[in-house]
């Protein structure tokens, strides 16, 4: 490479690998048709981000699937069929979920349910395992599975909307401070995170409280000094954020250009998660997180004998996945065990491992028809159906209510961190501010 | 505070950063023809070698020592048992660059399991504030941007006075020509990935001490801001790199204080894009690999 042209042709190499870095950084079936429960394994697929910035996401679920196998499979299988997890990574990126998706729904012919789907790359998955009718529970809050027409598609978790409608009454309602007036939003520039702007925009602003700035932040850069500068100088009382995989950063940075003092911020319920405790307080040390962070969940009571299957199961999984026991308040978690429990006691109330015949059955058990029985384990499920219930199983994420569109809504509480990461209930909000944030927000 | 001169400083700070990772970056292809794309992951595991080091109670300075040097060894091996077999069968640069993206993968997903995927940050107090005329930095930061500038005098130094510099360029001239000279090339190229090597593990240490919280996945983006400079300034043009890196560094701070700080990297590559319409070599390399030297 002596040339000068030769040295041109080798710029051009390596710009062309760059366009290609930079453009990638951006960057079915189902089992049997008609009645019987068939044989062999049966799959869970985990269709999540296991790389990328949102990569703390995929393991919370992953979990969820461990717990809930052996709660399964410990008690007879599905029809004796034993449930297996497989994770499918799909970065967080669209792009890359789509042939994640595919490859998930083309290959396997035993899938029983996928579980996932974050606001990341529901809107481009969710259809695909639509089409292979394979019953789904997203974690996604984007408003536009408020109404879908999947009809695969379970939502165990409210929209994103109740979410940022619970941060603005964590704000202005909360415990222990004066209203905030004046707040930042600090979200990433992610699908999943923009959900949250415009809600909190509309309702904190009908309140009374001023937006000092709007920051989309990019989650992958490695430093946001300008941007917390630019923050700074509104001068917000507190700021709103979802940022998952940039929080530590940008609040670290927020510390230090700030003279070493805190400002209040609230989080979505996405960051009641162990990696992101972890993050932020390796970033701004964990008394700053207590004393400055809030946080809106949904009304979880970690207790009761759904809850303690679980918790037993998922410290159990810990041989598999190490990190599994940490995600015994992350509320994800809790759903999606739930929702694979639910799957597996429609497919034996149906009789059936065709999804087309056992989707329907998910919601008749998620919300109980008249005289049903409740149950709380996969081994009370089976024991009343095969006596001849019918039943609603109300597992560790509580009660669920489908409605017409497979979304199921309940309350929020405020809440904050403990020292060890555990999540303590501060206050709940009350009908009436409820109603006000709801009508202020256009509900 | 004038966030423009706040932006003017923290610009300061990230293009020390990247002219340490761009400049070795750009000085391993100028010398070995190699497009190394596991450059990010040499970087985020030497990154991670500190990390422990800081976590058993030592000083992160001392850290960042060790992490140039796993970053020097592991590169040297990297070329050893991997690259140099592979360029000793004539493959092609586009085959080594795919050879590069296999290898920064398998580090990458041999790491995950040893170090997972959460975020962890250094033991380190930022060391109180500086505030000159609206810039305000770190104590940290200023011993950051302070090694960057010790660090690009030595490889000035290197290059233009010493023998080993002379024979690096040299060789990045013409290897065969070189080695007729009596050049040990072969002595030549193990030094660079030496050298280069502990420059990414450097940089890999400086990137996350600098982004107060790092993960894995960091790796990925330190690569490509890197790779831009090393572009920007010209192939295989230490001195071009450093001029890529004070370009890309003002220009993503500056923008975010200009725009919303989404576009901030839109702009920082938008610029690249629009060199290397107008002078597709590169800013510097019309005078050939490491010419600027001397």
């Amino acid at each position: 490479m002596s040339t000068i042209q030769a040295r041109n042709d080798l710029g051009r190499a390596a710009f062309s690998t760059l366009a290609i870095l930079v453009l990638a950084a951006c960057g079915g079936g189902s089992s049997s048709s008609g009645g019987g429960l068939g044989s062999g394994d049966l799959l869970v697929g985990v269709i999540a981000p296991f790389t990328g910035a949102d990569a703390g996401l995929g393991p919370a679920y992953y979990s969820a699937c461990l717990a809930a196998a052996p709660s399964i499979n410990s008690n007879g299988g599905v029809g004796g069929r034993q449930v297996k997890c497989q994770q499918f990574d799909t970065r967080g990126e669209p792009a890359d979920a789509v042939p994640a998706a595919n490859q998930m729904v083309a290959s396997h012919s035993n899938l029983m349910a996928a579980v996932g789907c974050t606001s990341d790359e529901a809107a481009t998955v969710a259809p695909i395992i639509d089409r292979a009718h394979i019953p789904m529970f997203c974690m996604t809050g984007q408003t536009e599975f408020n109404k879908t027409p999947l009809k695969y598609f379970h939502r165990l978790v409210p929209a994103d909307i109740f979410d940022a409608y619970a941060m603005v009454g964590s704000a202005l309602y909360g415990p222990g401070h004066a209203p905030y007036k004046r707040a930042a939003l600090v979200f990433g520039n992610d699908i999943g995170s923009q959900a949250f702007v415009e809600p909190a925009t509309n309702a904190f602003t009908k309140l009374g409280g001023t937006i000092a700035i709007n920051q989309p932040i990019n989650l992958t850069a490695s430093s946001f000094r300008t941007e917390v500068a630019a923050m700074l100088q509104t001068h917000p009382d507190v700021i709103f954020t979802e940022a998952l995989g940039a929080a530590g950063t940008y609040l670290g940075e927020v510390k230090t250009l700030n003279g070493g003092k805190m400002i209040p911020f609230i989080g979505t319920s996405a960051t009641i998660d162990p990696t992101w405790f972890q993050q932020v307080k390796g970033a701004i040390g964990v008394d700053d997180l207590v004393n400055n962070y809030a946080g809106v969940d949904l009304g979880y009571s970690f207790s009761g004998p759904a809850y303690t299957e679980f918790l037993t199961n998922l410290n159990a999984a810990s041989s598999q996945f190490a990190d599994a026991p940490k995600y015994k308040q992350r509320g994800s978690t809790l759903h999606l065990y739930d929702g694979i429990i639910m799957t597996a006691l429609a497919m034996t109330a149906a009789n059936s491992s065709d999804p087309k015949v056992y989707n329907a059955k998910i919601k008749e058990i998620a919300n109980g028809v008249s005289g049903a029985q409740v149950v709380n384990t996969y081994k009370d499920g089976v024991a009343a159906l095969k006596a001849g219930k019918s039943i609603r199983f109300v597992g560790a994420g509580g009660e669920n209510n489908f409605d017409q569109y497979n979304n199921s809504v309940s309350g929020y509480i405020m809440v904050k961190y403990d020292a060890q990461g555990n999540e303590v209930k501060v206050a709940q909000l009350t009908p009436d501010q409820t109603k006000k944030i709801s009508d202020a927000g256009g509900l | 505070m004038s966030l423009f001169a706040a932006a003017f400083g923290f610009g300061l700070v990230s293009m020390s950063v990247i002219a340490l990772a761009a400049v070795g970056f750009t000085m391993q292809f100028g010398i070995t023809n190699m497009i190394n794309l596991a450059y990010g992951e040499v970087m985020i595991s030497s990154a991670y070698v500190a990390y422990y080091i800081n976590r058993a109670g030592i000083s992160i300075w001392i850290g960042m020592l060790a992490g140039a040097a796993f970053g020097a060894v592991f590169s040297f091996l990297l070329n050893r048992i991997v690259y140099a077999p592979f360029q000793r069968k004539g493959t092609s640069l586009l085959g080594m660059v795919i050879v590069s993206l296999a290898v920064s993968l398998m580090i990458a997903n041999l790491l995950l399991p040893i170090v997972s995927y959460n975020s962890v940050s250094y033991h380190q107090s930022s060391g109180g504030l500086l505030r000159v005329g609206g810039i305000i930095l770190t104590a940290n930061q200023i011993v950051i941007i302070g090694v960057a500038v010790v660090v690009m005098l030595g490889i000035h130094g290197l290059l233009t006075y010493t023998r080993l510099g002379k024979a690096m360029r040299a060789t990045a001239a013409n290897p065969t020509l070189a080695r007729n000279c009596g050049i040990p090339t072969k002595r030549v190229v193990d030094a660079v990935w030496l050298i280069t090597g502990g420059l990414c593990g450097l940089a890999g240490v400086v990137a996350a001490l600098n982004s107060d919280s790092f993960a894995i996945a960091s790796g990925a983006g330190f690569l490509i801001t890197a790779l831009a400079a090393a572009v920007l300034g010209g192939a295989g043009q230490p001195y071009g790199a450093m001029i890529g890196a004070v370009i890309i560094g003002m220009v993503t701070e500056l923008s975010a204080a200009s725009f919303s700080p989404e576009y901030k990297d839109v702009v920082a590559f938008g610029i690249l894009v629009l060199v290397m319409v107008l002078r597709p070599q590169g800013l510097l390399a019309k005078r050939g690999a490491l010419a600027a030297a001397g």
